[in-house]
Parts: C-alpha cells; sequence; structure tokens
C-alpha cells in the first residue's frame, strides 16, 4: 500500500499533536454519531407503521427533564473539546518574543520566495531546512493572499500583504515534504506548490554555502551568448542572477536554479528539456502565470538553457 | 382516521394559471403571495439546475488529475458562480419564498404585510440574477474569485476584468430584496395572526421564518455596506482593502464573514421549520419540546452574530481571538443539538409513515449531524490548521447546504407540493429521488473528507497524482453524475405529477397547521373563514373537540 | 395601520448597521494616515458643526410638523414642513461646499485612506438626506393639496421618524470625524 499523506503521516511535533487532536475529536464525533444513528434506525424498525393503521399514537408533548439532561451533556462534551484545543495551541504555538525569524516567506501569484536572513540565502520554491529543529518562519506576501500550507509539518497560515504572520516549523525526519498554497490566489492558485527539503545539518549547511556562492558567468561559447541573451531579452526585468546586473524580484531568483528539482512552482520537473519546454512558452504549461512568452528562437532558447543549466 | 376536518365550500377559481385567466400578465403583475411565492420557487430551481450544471464541470475536471477539460480561468469562474448560485440564488430564494408562499396560511391572513413590497422583493431577486449572470456575456467573463471574493485579490489590479462588478452589482439587489422580505415578514408574523394564534402557538416553520427574517434585517447591512465600499474600490478607485494604498486586506474578511456567518444560518433555519413540521405530522405526534424548539432557535440566531472569525483562523488574529470565536462557534452545538434530539425525539413512540417527505426529513437529521461534527471539529482552532481551506471544509459545508438545507427542501416541496398545485407527486419516482440522492450525495462528499486530511487545497484546477487522490476524485465524481440522475427524476417527477398526478384533497398527510385547511390549491383569498385558534395544531383540536391541544402545564 | 410605521422602524434598525459598518471602517482606519490628508489637517469642525445645528435644528421642525397636524392646523403643518425643508437644504449645502473645498485641494476618495472613509461615510449619510427631502418634498406637496385631514397619517409619522435617524446618524458621524479629531 502507498502511504497516505497529510494527517495520515506526522512528521513533526507539531503535527503530531495536531494529528492526536483531530483523531480524539473525530472519535468523539463519531461516538455522538453513533448514538444518533443508532436512535434513528431503532425509531424506523420499531415505530414505522403502514398507511392503513390510523388510530394516533400517545400525544407526548415534551419533558423538561430530558430537555436539560440534553443541554448538558453538549455542555460537558464542548467542555472537553475545547480544553483539548487549548491544550493543543499551547504545543503548537508558543508565543514569539522578539526573536528573528530563521525564514521569512514571501508569497507571490504563483510561487514562493524563500529569505533566510541568518545566512543571506534567497531562493524560490524549496525550502529546505535543517531536520529536528524547531524553526521560526515569518510569512508574507507582496500581492494577493496566499497561504503557505506543508500538510506533513504543521498548520498552515495566510499569507496577507500587510499584515506578517509567524508560524513554528520543523520535520522529524529527512525528505522531501510536499505543500501548496492553500488561500485562492488567482488564476494558478492550483500551481502554486511548495517543497520542503528536510537535510541533516550538515547537509543543510553545505546547501547554504553553496547557495552563498556567486556564479561565474560564462563569458564565451554558447552559454556565454545565454548569458548576454539573459540580459538583453528583458529576462532581467523580472529575474535576479547573483553576479550579473539582473536584480529584480518579480519572478524567482535563478542563480542556482539548477539545484532546484522543479520549475514553475512545481509544475515541471527541473530537467534541460523541460527549461527549454518552459522558455519556449511557460504560459503551456501554466496558464495566465505571470512570467510571459518570451517569443524566444529556437538558438535563443538553447542558449538560455546553456546558461542556466551552469548555475548550479 | 379519526379526524375529520370540516369542508371549505369548493374553491371556484384556484390559483390562476398561464392559459386561463389573463396568462403570463396574471404572474408578472401579481402581488398574490401565493403567485409570488410559486414563482420564487420555479426561478430557484432553474437557477439550481445552472448551479448543479456548474457543479458538474468543477466535478469532470477534477475526475482525473492533471485533466485538461477545462482551462484554469473556466473553472475558477465556475466554482464561484456555483458557490454564488447555489447561496444566493438557489437556497437562499427558495426558502424565502417558501416563507412567502406559506407564512400568511400558516397564521390565518389573506396575504403578507405588504404584497407589493413582497412582489418588489422577488423582482429584485431575478434582477439580480441577471446582473451576475450578464456577466457571462461580458469580455472577460464572470467573476473568478470566489464566493466569498477576498481582498486585495477581487480588487484592481488583480482583477480586471467586469465580473466582480457585475457580481457585487447582483448580490446587492438580492441583499436589498432579502432586507424587504425580512421586514415583510416580521411585520406580517408580528401583526396578523389570526385570532387566537400567540406567539406561543405560532407553527415553528413561522418561528424560524421569524428569526431569520430578524437575522436578515440586520446581517444583510453589514454586506451591502461591504459591498458598496468594495464598488467604490473598484469604480472610484477608492482605497478599503487595497492594502498597498493603506486600504486593509483582513477588513473585508470580518465584513465579508459577519455577514457570511449569520447567512449560513439564515440558509439552515428555515429549513430547520420545514423539519419540524413534517416530522410531527408523519409521525402522528406533536413536536417535542416545542418551546425549547423555538427557543433554541432564537438563540442559535443571538450566537451566530458572535462568531464570524472561526472562518479566519488562519489569517493570524492571535490567541486570545482565535480561542474566543473558537469556544463560541462550539457553543453553537448546544442549541442546535436541543433541536436534533427533540426531533428524534418526536419520532420516538410515534406511527410513522415514510412518504417522501419524511424519507428526506429522517436523511436530513443523520447528513446534518454529520455536517454540525465536522461544524464542531473545524471550530477547534488546530482542526481548522489542518483542514481550514482544504477539501474538508467543502464537505463540511456541503454536508450542512446539501445535506441539510437542500434535503429539508426536498422535504418541503414534497410536503406542500399537492398544497401548491393541487396534485400529489408520484410517491414512486420520490423514492427513486430520495435513494439516487442519498446514495449520490455520500458518495460525493463523504470522501472529501479524506481528501482534505490528506492534504487537498480546495480551489484548484487541477492535482498532482499523489497516492489515491485521482480515484477518490473520481468516486467523488461519479457520485455527483449520480445526483445529476437523481435531479432528472426531481424534474421529472415535477413536470409529470403537474400534469397527471393524482388529485390532491385538502389535507393529504392530514395535518394540522392553518394552510391544510383551505383548499389545495388555496383560493385567491387563502380563506372563507379562518377556524378558531385553541392550540398549536387548529386542525387537532377541529377533529378532537374533547381532547384540545394544551394540556396546560405539561406542555413544553 | 400600525403596520407602516412597525416596517419603517425595522427598515431603521436595518439602515443602522449599514451606517455602523462605514462607521468601523472609518475608525478602523482613524490614525492610519501617515502622510496626506486627514481629519486634522484638512477638515473645519466649526464650520461643519453650524451646519449641522440646521439640520438637528429640522429635526425639531419635523416633530412640530407632525404636532401641527394632530392639532389640525393644517397650515402649520405646510410651514413646518416647509422650515424643514429649507433646514436640511442648507446642510446639504454645506457638505457640498465642504466637499468642493476638499476636491479644490485634491482630496478626494481615491486620494488615502482618509479621504476613502470620509467620502463614503459622509456621502452615504448626505444621500440619505437628499432622500429625506425628496420624501418631505412629496409630503408637502401633499399636504398642499390637502390630503392629509389629521389627527394623524402614516405618511407624515414615517417620513418624520425616517428624518430622526438621519439626524441620529449625522450626530454620531458628527462626533466620530469632526470631535474625535479634534477634543
Ligand atoms: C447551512 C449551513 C451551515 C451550517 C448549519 C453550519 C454549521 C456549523 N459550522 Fe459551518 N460552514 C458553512 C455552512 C454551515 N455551517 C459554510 C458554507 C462554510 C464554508 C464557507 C467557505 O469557506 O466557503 C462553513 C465553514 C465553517 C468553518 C470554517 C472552516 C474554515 O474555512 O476553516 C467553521 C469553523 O468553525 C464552521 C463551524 C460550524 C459550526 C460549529 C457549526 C454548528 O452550527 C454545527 C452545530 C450542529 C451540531 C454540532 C450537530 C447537532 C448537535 C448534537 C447532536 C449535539 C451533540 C454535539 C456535540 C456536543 C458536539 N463552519
Ligand atoms: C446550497 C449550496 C450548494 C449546493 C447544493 C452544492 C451542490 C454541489 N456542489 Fe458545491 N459549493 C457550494 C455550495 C453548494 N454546492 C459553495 C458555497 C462552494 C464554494 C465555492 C467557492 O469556493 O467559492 C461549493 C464548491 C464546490 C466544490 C469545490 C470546488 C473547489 O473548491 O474547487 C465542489 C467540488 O466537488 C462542489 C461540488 C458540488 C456538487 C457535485 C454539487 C451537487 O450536489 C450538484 C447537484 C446538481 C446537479 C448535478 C444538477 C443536475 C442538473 C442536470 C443534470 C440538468 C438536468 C436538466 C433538466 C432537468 C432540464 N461544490
Ligand atoms: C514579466 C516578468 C518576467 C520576465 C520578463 C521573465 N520572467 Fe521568468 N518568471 C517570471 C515569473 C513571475 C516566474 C514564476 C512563474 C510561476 O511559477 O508562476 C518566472 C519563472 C521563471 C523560471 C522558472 C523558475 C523556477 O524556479 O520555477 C525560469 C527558468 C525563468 N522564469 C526564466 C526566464 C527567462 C530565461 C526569461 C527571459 C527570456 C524570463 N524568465 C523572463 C517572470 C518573468
Ligand atoms: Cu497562492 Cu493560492
Ligand atoms: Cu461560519
Amino acid at each position: 500500500m502507498e502511504k497516505l499523506g497529510g494527517i495520515f503521516n506526522p512528521s513533526s511535533p507539531e503535527m503530531e499533536a495536531m494529528a492526536d487532536l483531530t483523531y480524539y475529536v473525530i472519535a468523539i464525533s463519531i461516538g455522538i454519531l453513533a448514538i444518533i444513528v443508532v436512535a434513528v434506525a431503532y425509531i424506523i424498525i420499531r415505530y414505522r407503521k403502514g398507511s392503513k393503521d390510523s388510530s394516533e399514537p400517545y400525544q407526548n408533548f415534551g419533558d423538561l427533564r430530558l430537555e436539560i439532561v440534553w443541554t448538558l451533556i453538549p455542555v460537558a462534551i464542548i467542555a472537553v473539546l475545547f480544553q483539548l484545543t487549548c491544550s493543543t495551541m499551547k504545543t503548537i504555538d508558543p508565543p514569539i518574543g522578539n526573536e528573528e525569524p530563521d525564514i521569512v516567506v514571501i508569497g507571490h501569484q504563483w510561487w514562493w520566495e524563500f529569505y533566510y536572513p541568518k545566512s543571506g540565502v534567497l531562493t524560490a520554491n524549496e525550502m529546505h531546512i535543517p531536520v529536528g529543529k524547531k524553526l521560526l518562519l515569518r510569512i508574507e506576501s507582496i500581492d494577493v493572499i496566499h497561504d503557505f500550507w506543508v500538510p506533513e509539518l504543521g498548520p498552515k497560515i495566510d499569507a496577507i500583504p500587510g499584515h506578517t504572520n509567524h508560524l513554528w516549523m520543523g520535520a522529524s525526519e529527512p525528505g522531501v515534504y510536499l505543500g501548496a498554497c492553500a488561500e485562492f490566489c488567482g488564476t494558478q492558485h492550483a500551481n502554486m506548490r511548495i517543497r520542503v527539503i528536510a537535510e541533516t545539518e550538515e547537509e543543510f549547511n553545505e546547501w547554504q554555502k553553496q547557495e552563498l556562492v556567486v556564479p561565474r558567468t560564462p563569458r564565451s561559447g554558447i552559454a556565454g551568448k545565454g548569458a548576454e541573451l539573459f540580459q538583453t531579452k528583458a529576462c532581467m526585468n523580472c529575474h535576479t542572477i547573483k553576479g550579473t546586473p539582473a536584480a529584480a524580484r518579480i519572478g524567482p531568483d535563478l542563480t542556482h536554479l539548477n539545484k532546484r528539482q522543479t520549475i514553475g512552482a512545481g509544475v515541471l520537473t527541473n530537467s534541460p528539456e523541460n527549461l527549454t519546454k518552459w522558455l519556449y512558452n511557460p504560459q503551456k504549461y501554466k496558464q495566465g502565470s505571470l512570467m510571459p512568452n518570451m517569443k524566444l528562437s529556437d538558438s535563443e532558447v538553447e542558449a538560455i538553457v546553456a546558461y542556466l543549466e551552469g548555475l548550479k | 382516521m379519526s379526524m375529520k376536518i370540516p369542508l371549505v365550500p369548493e374553491n371556484l377559481k384556484p390559483l390562476p394559471r398561464l392559459k386561463e385567466n389573463e396568462g403570463m400578465l396574471s404572474w408578472v403583475a401579481s402581488v398574490d403571495h401565493k403567485q409570488i411565492g410559486i414563482m420564487y420557487l420555479i426561478s430557484t430551481l432553474v437557477f439550481f439546475i445552472i448551479g448543479g450544471l456548474e457543479a458538474l464541470v468543477i466535478r469532470i475536471q477534477l475526475a482525473q488529475p492533471e485533466f485538461d477539460f477545462i482551462s484554469p480561468e473556466v473553472y475558477n469562474q465556475m466554482f464561484t458562480m456555483h458557490g454564488t448560485t447555489m447561496i444566493f440564488f438557489v437556497v437562499m430564494p427558495f426558502l424565502i419564498g417558501l416563507g412567502v408562499y406559506l407564512v400568511p396560511l400558516m397564521i390565518g391572513a389573506r396575504d403578507m404585510a405588504f404584497p407589493r413590497l413582497n412582489a418588489l422583493s422577488f423582482w429584485l431577486v431575478i434582477f439580480g440574477g441577471i446582473l451576475l449572470y450578464y456577466s457571462f456575456l461580458t469580455q472577460s467573463g464572470p467573476s473568478e474569485v470566489g464566493w466569498f471574493a477576498y481582498a486585495p485579490l477581487s480588487e484592481k489590479p488583480f482583477s480586471l476584468n467586469k465580473g466582480p462588478t457585475y457580481w457585487a452589482l447582483g448580490l446587492l439587489a438580492t441583499g436589498i430584496s432579502s432586507v424587504a422580505s425580512g421586514l415583510n415578514n416580521i411585520v406580517t408574523i408580528l401583526t396578523m395572526r389570526a385570532k387566537g394564534m400567540t406567539m406561543r402557538r405560532l407553527p415553528l416553520f413561522v418561528w424560524m421564518i421569524l428569526v431569520t427574517s430578524f437575522l436578515l434585517v440586520f446581517v444583510i447591512p453589514i454586506i451591502a455596506s461591504a459591498f458598496a465600499m468594495m464598488l467604490l474600490d473598484r469604480l472610484l478607485e477608492a482605497t478599503f482593502f487595497t492594502p498597498a494604498h493603506g486600504g486593509s486586506a483582513i477588513l473585508w474578511q470580518h465584513f465579508f464573514w459577519g455577514f457570511g456567518h449569520p447567512e449560513v444560518y439564515i440558509l439552515v433555519l428555515p429549513a430547520f421549520g420545514i423539519i419540524s413540521e413534517v416530522i410531527p405530522v408523519f409521525s402522528r405526534k406533536p413536536i417535542f419540546g416545542y418551546s425549547f424548539v423555538a427557543g433554541s432557535t432564537v438563540a442559535i440566531g443571538l450566537l451566530s452574530l458572535g462568531v464570524w472569525a472561526h472562518h479566519m483562523f488562519a489569517v493570524g488574529l492571535g490567541n486570545v481571538a482565535n480561542l474566543y470565536f473558537s469556544l463560541a462557534s462550539m457553543l453553537i452545538a448546544i442549541p442546535t443539538g436541543v433541536k436534533v434530539l427533540n426531533w428524534v425525539a418526536t419520532m420516538w413512540g410515534g406511527k410513522i409513515w415514510f412518504a417522501t417527505p419524511m424519507l428526506f426529513a429522517t436523511a436530513f437529521i443523520i447528513e446534518f449531524v454529520i455536517a454540525g461534527l465536522t461544524g464542531v471539529a473545524v471550530a477547534s482552532v488546530p482542526i481548522d490548521w489542518v483542514v481550514t481551506d482544504s477539501y474538508f471544509v467543502v464537505a463540511h459545508f456541503h454536508y450542512a447546504l446539501f445535506g441539510g438545507s437542500l434535503f429539508a427542501i426536498f422535504a418541503g416541496i414534497y410536503y406542500w407540493f399537492p398544497k401548491m398545485t393541487g396534485r400529489m407527486m408520484s410517491e414512486t419516482l420520490g423514492k427513486w429521488h430520495f435513494w439516487l440522492t442519498v446514495i449520490g450525495f455520500n458518495m460525493t462528499f463523504f470522501i472529501q473528507h479524506f481528501l482534505g486530511v490528506m492534504g487537498m487545497p480546495r480551489r484548484t484546477y487541477t492535482y498532482h497524482d499523489f497516492p489515491y487522490w485521482g480515484s477518490m476524485n473520481l468516486i467523488s465524481t461519479i457520485g455527483a453524475i449520480i445526483l445529476a440522475l437523481s435531479v432528472i427524476v426531481f424534474a421529472w417527477n415535477i413536470r409529470r405529477s403537474l400534469k397527471h398526478g393524482e388529485k390532491a384533497p385538502d389535507n393529504p398527510w392530514n395535518a394540522w397547521t392553518l394552510e391544510w385547511y383551505t383548499t389545495s390549491p388555496p383560493a385567491v383569498h387563502n380563506f372563507d373563514l379562518v377556524p378558531p385558534v385553541r392550540g398549536r395544531r387548529p386542525l387537532w383540536d377541529l377533529a378532537h373537540p374533547d381532547q384540545l391541544d394544551e394540556p396546560n402545564s405539561k406542555v413544553v | 395601520m400600525a403596520n407602516n410605521k412597525m416596517l419603517v422602524g425595522f427598515f431603521v434598525a436595518s439602515e443602522s448597521i449599514f451606517f455602523v459598518m462605514l462607521i468601523l471602517a472609518y475608525v478602523n482606519f482613524h490614525g492610519t494616515v501617515t502622510d496626506g490628508p486627514t481629519a486634522v489637517n484638512s477638515l473645519d469642525p466649526l464650520r461643519t458643526g453650524i451646519f449641522s445645528l440646521f439640520l438637528l435644528a429640522s429635526s425639531f421642525t419635523v416633530w412640530l410638523a407632525g404636532r401641527s397636524l394632530s392639532t389640525k392646523n393644517h397650515f402649520m403643518l405646510k410651514i413646518w414642513l416647509f422650515v424643514t425643508i429649507i433646514l436640511g437644504a442648507l446642510f446639504i449645502y454645506g457638505q457640498a461646499t465642504e466637499w468642493f473645498g476638499l476636491f479644490a485641494q485634491n482630496i478626494t476618495i481615491s486620494r488615502n485612506v482618509f479621504g476613502t472613509t470620509f467620502f463614503t461615510l459622509t456621502g452615504f449619510h448626505g444621500f440619505h438626506v437628499c432622500v429625506g427631502l425628496l420624501m418631505l418634498s412629496i409630503l408637502l406637496v401633499l399636504a398642499m393639496f390637502g390630503d392629509f385631514k389629521g389627527p394623524k397619517s402614516d405618511g407624515v409619522e414615517c417620513v418624520s421618524i425616517y428624518w430622526h435617524f438621519v439626524d441620529g446618524v449625522w450626530i454620531v458621524v458628527y462626533s466620530v470625524i469632526y470631535l474625535w479629531a479634534f477634543f
């Protein structure tokens, strides 16, 4: 059997607490539902009559004691539920002092930007985290409301323009956790996906070091031509590549594009072929995406792909 | 039956028919509450088919992962129009229309207090619907920002098309209509009751319409003002909800849900009213705990005003606010539970006749309890953080709106159809409709609970092929197709019964409220003579002069 | 019939919620404006205060009109209705000049949140005053045709309930916009 995701595979202490609460509440609910279903089933069997029988049953107008009983029992159940709610919230949502966030998450229509203020790393759509650590995320948006949700790792929280939110997150096991934007944010809301790559402390540090390296811009060959095209074909108006004049933040930072697993926030896996397809016409794979079809010629695409593939 | 109801003189001129009398004009120009009520019901059935077809498009697109049936824009338009249509042009006007038809009859009045205002309300709904659907004809199509149109997505520069403008204008028109019907109902119920019909003898359906009307009068202005602000933003470049210019995105949410949450009770309280009429009649017993069923409605109405931010737990309002709204929401379970248990107790010890209305009413109880229990679960903040904006919530509210409101609406249609038309509906087709609905409905929506907790966000036009997602969505889609079949059976039943249905007697179910005293269909002036009202069940009292209904202190 | 008055009573209650929301929007943004026009640097509480007195007075005169009708003094009914209309119109004149003064300084609904909330709130109020003036004028015309025999008239009573409401809303609006900013 393939592994079920989401709540069936909680992978952080926060998510475990939330999953436990959910199971608990569902168990109570099933209990309540069972009582009602059994009562109704009993009634259906015991008290049904054919349309022939015309005598009237005993006319019972009510019973004050019963009313009190079935008001108080739910009160008690609610009290328990609320108590559970409070205690779970305490474990998953500790107060935030003046701590600096480990990662700043910025929602864009329709991709995610991740900024690590402590190291200065800036990347997109794929968030690397060290395993077993409780990290503080600051969630922001620059356009409309998005919502950061990685089902296996914990709660979701909105990214709202003009309002910052915080979220505690961590992963207990290394692995790739998939998430998605959960607040409807326009045409490509469905393809605003998140990858969280949880790795050991060493791997994570290594990744950070890599990310901070400024790649050498090729000056010659086909990649050199690509680098030049990148600056002349308006790509630089929207993208950043460190070590070049391209420093715009309308689209994802492409400095280490080759290191990423997907393109377009999860629509295509990252390979030279897919990158080629994307550059021919991103609208074909992500209709409505804010990256326009740049109408590049075959040789231009080839050159840019060669250049971008070199950005490790 | 031991009960014999004195005959009302044969009705000479029943409901005006399209062909007889003055034709269409007698409808269009009508200020008669029965005709207006029927026009409401017919137009909402049309809107239901439109909204249902939109749902089918949604479900077909989701039948397989990465399916290419419609474009993302069209998908987004579909769920926006589906949600908007179902809520504002199906359930709400249906229940208001049923109220318009029944309230005067149930309280023994000749008509609503303000018949012309009543007609205005109806035509405003139609006008609003036309405005909303007109947006399909504009260049960039209808609104694609969801039924709660969160700012700033619904604002410039993120929605440059005209869709949201038409959307807001259309809903503003229906909003005004709802306030007008609310006012009309309140005055009618408070001042036009027959002699002897005290508030404690009011039929429960009328009670629930009354509470709903208060909600309409006091919460529609909330959204009307928000729509006005949104329109000012869109048309005059005001900055209420645009953070880039100093506005606030969260303010819109407060305004929308300040209305939106009471709205869901507007959608379900009259449905509770239908259930509270149908269950006693088919159980042959009076409602168990009348005062508690009526009083809990008031409690629900009041509580519903203070829980709106449970739709906003993920907004980050802070733990104190979240916990308050969580507790307040859970508290609604208590008065609602009182209702549910009183219905069950009414059936207990009865002699139940499972005609189609009663089948729907019984199923309603179960489906609604499922909705309520998932509602209480999401009212717990951490659970909401898991499931908000996922298919779990979609399942929750379809259980409430379909399993709740719509099941009750079906029960009501089967129950009052003979009164309105003078014809019985076919029981055989009714049973087919019922079972197809129960199977299709649960198949479509139960599985969505699992999709939700497994991580499927709502409002996504496509999804990756994660384990089991494809097959679970396919099951849901097949369920929707079964539902479509059930709707076809239902529509066929209405059409067939209108033409060839068995002639309905005045009181086919042996019911007890005043509408069953007059002819089927009622004469234009409703009653020749309103019988004396000495208890909650006037027709019971007529049939049992020696065993009156209110044995004083024992009445609960 | 008591029905009409009940209808207007609930209608006015409903409208109050509408205004509460507009006021809440104003309050929500009060003090969030960091540059550009605000209540303090662009409004004149005294001038508007004086025009407000006209509106307050008109509430009194509409009451006098009702009283004249109940004593069957049809002449005074017409006079007081007329005075009410004049007072209301003066208030609207005050509003209009204030608005145009602001426009002249390029303060508009789209300038910033102050402009947005200020013009929306006063605009909707002004609109309600205008509707009231229209209804009062209809009453006056009907009165001139001798339609009101007295001592009671639903028409007159309903319009005056509405007019008191418009007046009451203004007291709140004035307090929130002008008094709060300056005192
Ligand atoms: C008819 C409509 C209807 C009804 C009646 C309800 C009823 C309830 N709803 Fe629901 N709800 C919606 C329609 C409705 N809802 C819609 C449309 C949305 C989504 C909007 C959108 O996002 O598009 C929504 C969303 C929604 C949310 C937000 C989810 C999210 O987006 O994150 C929440 C959270 O608290 C919630 C809670 C509740 C609760 C506590 C009730 C309670 O009233 C339920 C009370 C009933 C019972 C509990 C059952 C009977 C009781 C007993 C048998 C007694 C014993 C029980 C206990 C002690 C638990 N609802
Ligand atoms: C009363 C309210 C109501 C009702 C009854 C329904 C009914 C249905 N809903 Fe709806 N739904 C909402 C209210 C409602 N919905 C709301 C508020 C939303 C949220 C929107 C948003 O996110 O903004 C939503 C969203 C929503 C979604 C989520 C979309 C998304 O998030 O991406 C889905 C997906 O499965 C869905 C499915 C269905 C289905 C299959 C039905 C079925 O029950 C429909 C059954 C009816 C039919 C299938 C019609 C059949 C008609 C024919 C076959 C024609 C026959 C012709 C003749 C007889 C002439 N709905
Ligand atoms: C108008 C702005 C704009 C221009 C011009 C533009 N892009 Fe983009 N680009 C974007 C946006 C926005 C995205 C994110 C798309 C999404 O995921 O929805 C993007 C995504 C990408 C990606 C995928 C990155 C990832 O991590 O998923 C690549 C590669 C890319 N652009 C390359 C280019 C190249 C090469 C050019 C020039 C030929 C270019 N872009 C021009 C806006 C632009
Ligand atoms: Cu971003 Cu949905
Ligand atoms: Cu709610």
